[in-house]
């Protein structure tokens, strides 16, 4: 709830950012206002893709299975659980990083944990619109070097910390 | 539940596209590789929110001419690192791991915003 509400500010601060600069350049500002509808209009088919995604991800992934097999088995399955695991993952870090914790004391690998952080930089419900700003071969790259990127930082935080 | 955020933000490029130019743009992101990734990692490492807002954001800037070191490196950083969220990380997972998480994705940020920009800039 508390995220609600520094969305509230932001937007209310934006708002008074808008009527200051709109007295001193109404012209400008005018053109800004524009500008944002015309990004409004863009993201908004988007948006309801991203949605169908998150709905179809809540209702088919159980986060907390697949997080509590992720520790437990090391090797290959270990880090694919992880590097997928982290990839399937949404919703905010303070969700699920008490989680991650109970894992690891539970004895689950630092280096799977670091994995499963970092490969939540890719974001499948929002892969819709990384495609529409930047186009499918920068997504494809990005994922492909993100995934590979969680699983040497995986490894290199295994050996540096050693559990 | 994300939408005054979304708002707001979206409210904000208006502004951005209209009130920086790009040749103000183009002395933050001057075009060097280096330069771009460090600016990029800079703002975002600090930014907070959504991750989808750095596409936003990100895409935007690519539109005014910045580059994609520079952009990528962002997102990345944005995504990936947060200086607001440290306390709480190192709360919950203890300083030494999450120091080393947060290095390795400091230096990651760098490492990965090169090849992926590399790589895009090869096939494109």
């Amino acid at each position: 709830m508390k995220k609600n509400r520094s969305g509230l500010v932001m937007l209310g601060i934006v708002v008074l950012l808008y009527l200051v600069l709109g007295i001193l350049h109404p012209d400008k500002t005018a053109a800004a206002l524009w500008a944002s509808l015309g990004v409004l209009k863009m993201i908004i088919p988007i948006l309801l893709l991203v949605f169908f995604l998150m709905a179809l991800l809540n209702a088919y992934i159980d986060e907390k299975a697949i997080s509590r097999h992720m520790g437990e088995e090391s090797g290959m399955k270990g880090w694919l659980l992880a590097l997928f695991g982290g990839i399937l993952s949404h919703g905010p870090g303070y969700v699920w990083y008490p989680l991650l914790q109970n894992l690891r004391e539970q004895g689950a690998k630092d280096g799977l944990i670091v994995a499963f952080i970092y490969a939540r930089a890719i974001k499948i419900p929002w892969i819709p619109l990384m495609i529409t700003y930047f186009g499918w071969t920068f997504t494809l790259v990005y994922t492909f070097w993100v995934v590979v990127g969680a699983w040497l930082q995986g490894i290199v935080a295994q050996r540096l910390m050693r559990k | 539940m994300i939408a005054p955020m979304l708002l707001a933000i979206i409210g904000l490029i208006g502004l951005f596209k209209t009130y920086i130019t790009p040749e103000m743009l183009r002395t933050l992101f001057n075009g060097s590789a280096l330069h771009d990734m460090l600016v990029g990692v800079g703002f975002g490492g600090i930014s907070v929110g959504q991750p989808f807002l750095s596409y936003i954001i990100g895409g935007e800037l690519l539109k005014e001419g910045a580059s994609f070191y520079g952009v990528t490196a962002f997102i990345l950083a944005f995504v990936t690192l947060g200086v607001v969220q440290l306390p709480m990380e190192f709360s919950i997972f203890g300083f030494r791991f999450a120091l080393v998480r947060n290095l390795l994705s400091l230096l990651f940020s760098f490492v990965l915003a090169f090849l992926i920009a590399f790589c895009v800039r090869m096939f494109a």
